[in-house]
């Protein structure tokens, strides 16, 4: 009973944030343009909410946003990204910066536990990461270029945005994980570079050992979610774990160790594209980044108990919601609806 | 029985793990303490009024709108690192390094035991500096 008071209260609390952000922009034709009347209107001094509330509401969205990552496998960013973009008035490219940088911050901070456990593993991210690193780079490159040198860049960037949040909601609509795929042979790639290793499950109280295969089509998938990745400030955890697990067999708990540190090492080279921009505001980095901490901290201990299933329907509701806001933005943007 | 589950990571694996660890904290120190003294009013390179009056705008017009300047490079925080907001940066930059640390730091290690891995790390580290460097080297390759 008292967990499904604090769903409520989790559910409540996300209710109100969106309500509020969304009120704050209420009856008006576009977010920009209003925040551009607002500017006209009072000389720089900005709309008519008080500087200091930006960062408090920030925290409190990304402190709820860090409660509900934990509980669904997917990183902070991917729900931060599509949820800024469709409720504040930022631009999209430091709401792109600031996701990127949560996502970096949380995998940097997972990711030496996965491999002192021997969850995750430097051979097997290596290989990928060589891929990926230079598609993120590109994706980085390539979305900030669509906004500044085209008026109408950010509607298709918005436009992209709710896309790829469609095929993410498709992916964690179909994707099955597999807690323990058996690999049979391995391919002479993976051979070669002995992708393997082991870990102690305490489920099962013993050591795990596992391998993995397929690397070819592995780096083939990779270099796709590298780009996009890059391009929209997501990490991409919600692909890699998929590719890592159905295509390559690794453990579930392997494909999420290991997604963690290719993210760390992908995000942290396409920021210096975001940092050399000047997409990254402190503004909006350092509370975001407070908020999603403390809130994966409570998260985190909220995983143990709940429910799966519910969790990951709630994403892929947020997920749909952010989908379709996304999209209605970018075609008012462009005036085609 | 404690020793016998206990799993052999790598040495290569723990050097990563350990340099990445001790950046990646210090790293986050500095972007939050930086950070919360710049929102409580410490002296700003970019005046936060001005920042909430200006962030819809593209990146390359807000800081054209909010300091009249055109950004492409790091020394427009670098040179300001008596700004909170621009030491608060100096800790995101610090975050970024935090793989490249890890790699360095295992590379010895790797050599002695993967010579393939060597090759890749060598890859990586060259891609990394690439993404670092290029905004310096390519200011106008992919920009506005």
């Amino acid at each position: 009973m008292r967990f499904g008071r604090s769903w409520l209260f989790l559910f409540l609390s996300l209710f109100l944030v969106l309500c509020f952000t969304n009120h704050l922009m209420a009856g008006e034709p576009s977010v920009a343009e209003a925040a551009k009347e607002a500017v006209a209107a009072t000389g720089a001094k900005g709309s008519n909410i008080p500087w200091w509330l930006w960062p408090v509401i920030l925290f409190g969205f990304t402190f709820i946003i860090g409660i509900i990552a934990p509980l669904s496998g997917v990183g902070g960013g991917v729900l931060f990204v599509p949820l800024s973009t469709a409720f504040f008035p930022f631009s999209v490219d430091f709401i792109r910066g600031a996701g990127l940088i949560m996502a970096l911050t949380s995998a940097l901070s997972a990711t030496p536990q996965f491999i002192r456990k021997g969850l995750a593993n430097i051979r097997i991210m290596t290989p990928l990461v060589c891929v990926s690193m230079v598609t993120s780079i590109l994706g980085g490159i390539v979305g900030l270029w669509i906004t500044n040198a085209f008026p109408a860049g950010k509607y298709y960037i918005t436009i992209a945005l709710g896309l790829v949040l469609l095929l993410i909601f498709f992916v964690m609509l179909t994707s099955k994980r597999v807690e323990f795929p058996e690999v049979k042979e391995q391919d002479a790639l993976s051979r070669a570079l002995a992708l393997s290793g082991s870990w102690y499950e305490p489920t099962l109280g013993k050591i795990l050992e596992y391998k993995v295969t397929r690397l070819p089509i592995g780096l083939i998938c990779f270099a796709a979610v590298g780009f996009i990745a890059g391009m929209f400030g997501l990490g991409a955890g919600w692909a890699n774990v998929p590719v890592l697990n159905l295509i390559m067999g690794a453990p579930i708990k392997v494909a999420v160790a290991t997604s963690m540190t290719i993210i760390s090492i992908n995000d942290a080279a396409a920021a210096w594209i975001y940092l050399a921009k000047g997409a990254v505001l402190p503004l909006i980095v350092v509370p975001s980044v407070l908020g999603i901490s403390i809130g994966a901290r409570i998260g985190a201990k909220l995983a143990v108990k709940a429910k799966p299933a519910f969790v990951k329907i709630l994403v892929m509701g947020i997920m749909l919601l952010a989908a379709a806001l996304n999209i209605i933005k970018g075609l008012k943007g462009l005036h085609i609806i | 029985m404690a020793e016998k589950n206990q799993v052999h990571v790598d040495p290569a694996n723990l050097v990563f793990a350990k340099a990445m660890e001790i950046v990646t904290y210090v790293g986050i120190a500095v972007m939050i303490v930086f950070g919360l003294l710049y929102l409580f009013g410490l002296s700003s390179f970019v005046d936060m009024k001005a920042a909430i009056a200006h962030w819809h705008l593209p990146v390359g017009k807000f800081w054209h709108e909010v300091a009249g300047i055109h950004i492409s490079g790091y020394d427009w925080f670098l040179k300001n690192l008596t700004k909170m907001d621009c030491l608060s940066m100096l800790g995101i930059c610090l975050l970024a390094l935090a793989p490249l640390a890890g790699i360095l730091a295992a590379w010895p290690k790797v050599g002695a035991t993967h010579k393939v891995l060597v090759l890749l790390f060598l890859i990586l580290v060259v891609e990394y500096l690439f993404a670092i460097f290029k905004p310096i080297i390519l200011p106008g390759v992919g920009g506005h």
